[in-house]
């Protein structure tokens, strides 16, 4: 099975049918992304400003990004992986994911500053998905 | 111009930007509001916090409003038909309002308001502001052209 196969098993699946067929599903779920990212980008800045811990915050906000964007990606599975920027996305997305792994005490700062300009290049990448 | 950013890569770069102003807008705003509603923000008065914030979340409004009207402009028939714009823009003008009224005075140190009060005023804001943004997410939505 091609992945692009396994893209079109996905996007016909219940739960995802459920968004893609239903008038608000879409909408909904997508507004929910964008809220989750508004509450995780500024739990991010945090560590920038004060001495204020956030990082239940961010794991809230980013589990609620996970979800709603795992599933507004299994809704057109197929559409979403032939698109150039949604692939340069999930790359940027295992970027941050090898950062945070590889994140040590003594090298915080800078991995939370290279966190957040991959984030921002996360977001460009987005619009980019929408518009081509 | 208007034309140009529709119909180049302008439109989304300044998407994006817009996104990351209302991420330093809106998310800096719900901190302060979920540190007044006693909710997990914790180690800081509530006046600290929303000082030390008040950079990123000035940064972040002037972002959204020389964004904002830059999309507008681009596409002024699509946005005017849409209702979840027009939506957006009251929500928009509430939230502001409360923002520089209700909201500073929840937040000073002199004279503070009671905190059944304060906490009054960080759930408004936090369904105002969500309020924003998903409306404004719902753009995309729910274009009737």
């Amino acid at each position: 099975m091609s992945v692009l196969q396994l893209c079109e098993w996905i996007q016909e699946a219940g739960l995802s049918r459920i968004i893609s067929e239903s008038t608000w599903g879409y909408p909904i779920v997508g507004a929910l992304h964008v809220l989750a990212i508004a509450l995780f980008g500024a739990a991010l800045l945090i560590p920038f400003v004060q001495g204020v811990e956030l990082r239940w915050l961010r794991r809230v906000g980013l589990t609620l990004i996970l979800a709603s964007g795992t599933l507004l990606s299994a809704s057109s599975a197929a559409r979403y992986y032939n698109s150039t920027f949604f692939r340069i996305k999930t790359l940027l997305l295992a970027l941050i994911f090898l950062n945070a792994i590889t994140t040590r005490h003594e090298r915080k700062k800078m991995h939370g500053a290279i966190a957040l300009v991959l984030w921002v290049a996360v977001i460009f990448a987005s619009r980019g998905i929408a518009f081509l | 111009m208007a034309e140009f950013i529709k119909q180049s890569w302008l439109f989304p770069v300044i998407q994006s930007v817009h996104i990351i102003g209302l991420t330093m807008l809106v998310g800096t705003i719900c901190l302060i509001d979920l540190r007044l509603l006693g909710v997990g923000v914790r180690g800081q008065a509530v006046s600290n916090l929303a000082a030390a914030l008040a950079p990123w979340t000035s940064g972040g409004l002037m972002t959204v409003l020389a964004t904002g009207p830059l999309l507008f402009g681009a596409d002024l028939t699509r946005y005017v038909n849409n209702p979840a714009f027009v939506l957006k823009m009251g929500f928009l003008g509430a939230a502001l309002a409360a923002h520089f009224t209700l909201h500073r005075s929840a937040v000073r140190d002199e004279a503070p308001l009671k905190p059944a009060r304060q906490k009054f005023v960080a759930v408004l804001s936090l369904i105002l502001w969500s309020s924003v943004v998903l409306a404004g997410r719902a753009i995309a939505d729910f274009d009737l052209a």
